[in-house]
C-alpha cells in the first residue's frame, strides 16, 4: 500500500523532467553539492536548485576510475560516475554547479567537473572553523557566489528576495523538524527510512509546495498511532551521508526489526533543526547558520569532541538502544572518527554498529551484511530494548 | 652475531671517528625503537649495502645525519622532561618556520616531524614499520580503509611513547584532511595532553589558475601562516624575529640551489648516480632536522663533489644510454622499487617534488617572510590545482630531459595521490612522453610488495627501452 511518503516520493521523482521544462522556459538550472551552499541564495536569484546527492549504485563509482584514484569517497564518485555512462538526466542541463570545496574528496570531485568541462564555480569551505579568517574566507565565497548567481541569472539578489526564500525554507525546516520529533513518542509514527526519503523530496519539490505536503503529513501522522515498530529497538543513524536512492541500508535496518528514530548525517539531509534568522543582515545570518552554528561535520577540526556530545545528547533525548554509523568504504576521517564514536558509545552503554558501504548491493554482498544489521537488532532486543 | 653490529652499522653510515661517542647512544635509540640485533645486523650487510652506494663518501655522511636525527628523536621524551618545549608537525608544512624556531632557542626548543622520519627510517633502513602500523591497525585507525602510513606511525608512536605529548603539534592540512584529524584522534582517544594547532587553507582553484600569482590566494595563505607561527611563538614562549625566517629562507634557497646543481650532475652520461642516493639528500629541506641543516648541507657538498669526479672520468652507475624515469616518488620507505627499475635496465631517477622548477629557481616577488613562504609554496606541485600542477610536471620533464614519468605510489593519499590519474592524462595529452601509473604505496609495502609490482615495473621498463630504442 502507499504511504502518504511514498507519494510525495513519487512526484519528486519527476524531478528531471520539471527540470527539461522550466530549462525551456528560460530559467537557469543550477546545481550544488553540499550543505554549505546555501540553497536560499539559488531560490533567491531566480534559479532552480538541484542538489546532486545521488548514491546508491556501484557501476557509476567505476566509471570515474580511469579519472581519479579508486580510494576515493563512492559518494563523490557517484556525483560525476552516472555523467560518464551517460545516465544523469540532469548534470548536461545545469548552468551552473556550485561545487562545495569542504574536503579532498569534493575537491577533486569538483576538478573532475571542470575537467570534463561542465561549467563550474567552486565555493571553498575552510576546515578550521573557529578561526575568524576561515569564517571569513567563506563570507567572501558565499559574496562572489551571490554576484555569480546574480551574473548568470541577470536577477539581482535583493535582501528582500533572500529573506523571502530563506523564510520559505525555515518553513520547510520547521515542519520537518515537527515530524523527526513526533518520532521521540514510541511506537514512532514513521521511521527513518520514510523519514530520510522526505527530506530528499525536500530537495526536489518546490519549498512551498513542499511545505503544503508536509502540513498534510505532520496532520496525519499527529493523528494516527503506528503499530508497527511497537516492539523495534530505537536506532539513531549517524555518519556520513544517505544520497538519494542509497536506501537499502535504512530499508534493511527496519526490515530486520529495528527503527530509526534519529539521524546525525553530514549531507544529504536537510538540517532542519537550524532555522537561518531573518533580523540583521541577511547575508550574515546565513554564513552564521550555515557555517558556524550548525554541528560541525567531520572535516572541520576541532568537531569530533562537539560531535560526540550531540550524539550523546539525542542518544539521551530520543531515547536511543543502539548506534548504527553509516559510512562509505574509504572515507578516511569518518573512519578514523568512527573509532572515537565507538568508545564514546562503548563508555555510555550504548551499542554501536560500524556499517560500510560501497554501494555494491549484490546478493552476495547482501549476505553477510543482513547477518551483521539481523545480529545488532537482535541483541538490542535481547537486552532489553523496546 | 658475533660482531658488534651497531659498530658495524654506525660504519657503514659514515659516523667515521664520532663511532666511540655515538655507540651507546645508538644503542639505546634502536632499542626503543624496537630494534633487535638481527635487525641492525640486516640493514647493515643487506638493506643498506643492497640500496645505497655506500662506496661515496656523500651517501655515508647523509645516512649519518639521517640516524643521527633518529637517535635525537627517541630522547624528546627526556628532553621535555628537562624543560625543553617540543614542537611537532608534518609533512608536508614549510620546515623553514620550525629551523627558524630552532636557530632562535637552540637549546629550548625541539623541533621534529617523527611521521616522515620513523617510517623512512624504520621501513627504509631495517624493513621493520610494521609494529607500528598494526599497533594503529589495532587501536584506531582501522586496517581496510587505506589510510596513511605516516598518520598511522605517528599516532602509534605516541601510543607505544616511543614520542611524547608534544607542547605544541603545529599541524599544517594545506594538502591533506587525515593528516590534522589524526591530532585530533590522538587527542580523542588516547592523549588528551595532545595540543594541536590547525592551518589550512580550502582546494578551491579553478584548474589552470597559476596559484602563486594569485594575490588574494597568496595573501590568505600567508596570513594562515603567520597566524599560525605567532600561536606557536606564544604557546611556547620563544620569539622568532622576521630577520629570522629571513635567514633560514635563504639557507633553505642556498641548500634548493645545490639539490638543483646535484640533480643536473645526475642526467650526465652515464648516469653518474642512482635515484636513491640523490633522494637521500631532500628529506632535510622538508621536515625539520633538530640536529641541524648543516651535517646534511656538508654530505650534499660531498657529494656534488664526488659527482663532479666521476662525471669528468665518465664513471656511471649504469650504462651509457640508460633510459631515464622522473616518478612521483623515489621512495626511501620501500627502496626495492628504485632497485626493480635498476635491475631491469632503467633509472628511476629522480622524485617529481626533488626537482626545482625553473620558476622554483627565481626569485620571490615578497621581502614580507610569510608572503614569501606562501608564494613559494604555491609553486610546489603537490600544493596546487591539477591543471597548473600538469604544466609544471611538464617542465620539469624537460629540463631535465627525462625518458617517461611514473605516477602513482600515492594511493593512501586522497590529494597528493587522488589526481595522479588526471595528471598523467594531462601530461600525456601535451606531450610526447610515455606516461604511466603504478598503483601503490610510497610507506607501506605490506599490500604492494615486491612480488605484487615486479611484473608490472618489468613491463613499464621493457616499454620504455623499446620506445628510447634501447632493447
Amino acid at each position: 500500500m502507499m504511504t502518504i511518503v511514498d507519494e510525495v516520493v513519487q512526484l519528486s521523482r519527476t524531478y528531471p523532467e520539471q527540470l527539461r521544462n522550466k530549462k525551456t522556459e528560460g530559467l537557469k538550472l543550477v546545481g550544488y553539492t553540499g550543505r554549505y551552499v546555501p540553497e536560499e541564495l539559488i531560490h533567491a536569484s531566480g534559479a532552480v536548485p538541484y542538489l546532486l546527492c545521488r548514491g546508491g549504485e556501484a557501476e557509476p563509482l567505476d566509471a570515474v576510475l580511469p579519472y581519479m584514484l579508486r580510494f576515493m569517497s563512492p559518494f563523490a564518485r557517484a556525483q560525476i560516475g552516472y555523467h560518464l555512462l551517460g545516465m544523469d538526466p540532469v548534470l548536461p542541463m545545469l548552468d551552473l554547479i556550485i561545487a562545495q570545496c569542504d574536503d579532498c574528496h569534493m575537491s577533486r570531485l569538483a576538478d573532475l567537473f571542470e575537467y570534463f568541462e561542465l561549467p563550474t564555480h567552486r565555493i571553498g569551505v575552510p576546515a578550521d572553523w573557529k578561526k575568524t579568517i576561515a569564517r571569513d574566507y567563506y563570507y567572501k565565497g558565499i559574496i562572489e557566489l551571490k554576484e555569480k548567481l546574480e551574473t548568470i541569472t541577470g536577477n539581482t539578489i535583493t535582501d528582500e528576495r533572500l529573506r523571502k526564500s530563506v523564510t520559505s525554507l525555515n518553513k520547510v525546516r520547521e515542519l520537518l523538524t515537527k515530524i523527526s520529533l513526533l518520532r521521540k513518542i514510541h511506537p514512532p509514527a514513521l521511521g527513518g527510512y520514510d523519514f530520510i526519503r522526505l527530506t530528499h523530496c525536500s530537495f526536489t519539490i518546490e519549498p512551498d509546495e513542499m511545505v503544503t505536503h508536509l502540513e498534510k503529513i505532520y496532520g496525519q501522522l499527529r493523528e494516527e498511532a503506528s503499530s508497527s515498530h511497537k516492539k523495534s529497538p530505537r536506532i539513531l543513524l549517524a555518519g556520513h551521508v544517505v544520497g538519494i536512492g542509497d536506501y537499502v541500508v535504512l530499508k534493511l535496518i527496519e526490515d530486520v526489526g529495528g527503527v530509526i528514530v534519529g539521524e546525525a548525517l553530514d549531507e544529504g539531509m536537510r538540517h532542519h533543526l537550524w532555522q537561518v534568522p531573518t533580523e540583521g543582515d541577511i547575508i550574515d545570518q546565513l554564513v552564521e547558520t550555515y557555517y558556524l552554528t550548525r554541528t560541525p561535520p567531520s572535516i572541520f577540526q576541532p568537531a569530533w569532541k562537539e560531535r560526540a556530545a550531540y550524539l550523546k545528547q539525542l542518544t539521551d533525548e530520543l531515547n536511543i538502544d543502539g548506534v548504527i554509523w553509516y559510512q562509505l568504504t574509504f572515507e578516511e576521517i569518518y573512519d578514523m572518527e568512527s573509532s572515537f564514536v565507538a568508545k564514546v558509545m562503548a563508555e555510555k552503554k550504548i551499542p554501536f554498529l560500524k556499517l560500510e558501504s560501497s554501494y555494491e548491493y549484490a546478493r552476495e554482498a547482501m549476505g553477510p551484511l543482513t547477518t551483521r544489521v539481523e545480529s545488532f537488532i537482535e541483541s538490542l532486543k535481547t537486552r532489553g530494548g523496546k | 652475531v658475533t660482531k658488534d653490529v651497531y659498530e658495524e652499522f654506525l660504519r657503514i653510515t659514515g659516523f667515521e671517528d664520532e663511532i666511540p661517542a655515538y655507540l651507546p647512544e645508538w644503542k639505546k635509540a634502536s632499542a626503543k625503537l624496537g630494534l633487535t640485533p638481527e635487525d641492525v645486523s640486516y640493514a647493515t650487510e643487506e638493506r643498506i649495502p643492497e640500496h645505497f652506494d655506500t662506496s661515496l663518501r656523500g651517501v655515508r655522511k647523509a645516512l649519518c645525519s639521517t640516524i643521527k636525527e633518529t637517535i635525537d628523536l627517541t630522547k624528546a621524551s627526556d628532553y621535555k622532561k628537562q624543560g625543553i618545549k617540543i614542537v611537532n608537525g608534518i609533512l608536508p608544512a614549510i620546515s623553514v618556520f620550525y629551523y627558524a624556531l630552532k636557530m632562535t632557542a637552540p637549546d629550548k626548543v625541539y623541533v621534529a616531524f617523527p611521521d616522515i622520519f620513523l617510517t623512512q627510517v624504520l621501513n627504509g633502513l631495517f624493513h621493520k614499520l610494521n609494529p607500528y602500523l598494526e599497533e594503529a591497525e589495532r587501536t584506531g585507525i582501522p586496517y581496510g580503509c587505506r589510510h596513511c602510513a605516516l598518520n598511522k606511525t605517528r599516532y602509534a608512536a605516541r601510543r607505544m611513547n616511543i614520542i611524547p605529548s608534544p607542547d605544541i603539534s603545529w599541524i599544517w592540512g594545506f594538502i591533506c584532511d587525515e593528516g590534522p584529524k589524526t591530532d585530533e584522534l590522538i587527542n580523542c582517544h588516547h592523549d588528551p595532553d595532545w595540543k594541536t594547532y590547525i592551518t589550512r587553507i580550502p582546494h578551491d582553484q579553478p584548474l589552470g589558475t597559476v596559484e602563486d600569482e594569485n594575490i588574494s590566494r597568496i595573501e590568505y595563505l600567508a596570513s594562515q601562516m603567520k597566524d599560525g607561527f605567532e600561536y606557536v611563538q606564544k604557546e611556547i614562549g620563544i620569539k622568532v624575529t622576521e630577520e629570522k625566517i629571513a635567514e633560514v629562507q635563504s639557507n633553505w634557497r642556498r641548500y634548493t640551489a645545490k639539490v638543483a646543481e646535484l640533480n643536473r650532475l645526475m642526467v650526465s652520461e652515464p648516469i653518474p648516480l642512482g635515484g636513491l642516493d640523490g633522494r637521500i639528500f631532500t628529506d632535510v629541506l622538508n621536515a625539520p632536522y633538530n640536529t641541524g641543516f648543516e651535517p646534511m648541507e656538508e654530505a650534499l657538498d660531498i657529494i656534488i663533489t664526488e659527482v663532479k669526479q666521476r662525471v669528468a672520468e665518465k664513471k656511471g652507475a649504469f650504462p651509457e644510454g640508460t633510459p631515464k624515469l622522473m616518478s612521483m616518488t623515489i621512495s626511501l620507505a620501500m627502496p626495492w622499487v628504485t632497485k626493480i627499475f635498476e635491475e631491469n635496465g632503467v633509472a628511476l631517477l629522480f622524485r617529481e617534488t626533488g626537482v626545482a622548477s625553473p620558476k622554483q629557481l627565481t626569485p620571490l616577488s615578497f621581502q614580507d617572510p610569510y608572503m614569501a613562504a606562501a608564494e613559494a609554496w604555491l609553486r610546489y606541485t603537490t600544493h596546487v590545482n591539477p591543471g597548473y600542477r600538469a604544466e609544471l610536471i611538464i617542465e620539469k620533464t624537460k629540463t631535465l630531459d627525462m625518458d617517461g614519468i611514473v605516477f602513482g605510489f600515492f594511493d593512501f593519499d586522497r590529494w597528493i595521490g587522488s589526481d595522479h590519474r588526471l595528471l598523467a592524462k594531462m601530461v600525456e595529452k601535451r606531450t610526447n612522453i610515455p606516461v604511466f601509473y603504478l598503483e601503490g604505496d610510497a610507506f607501506d609495502d605490506r599490500d604492494y610488495s615486491p612480488e605484487a609490482l615486479r611484473t608490472r615495473i618489468e613491463s613499464i621498463c621493457e616499454i620504455i627501452k623499446m620506445k628510447c630504442g634501447r632493447n
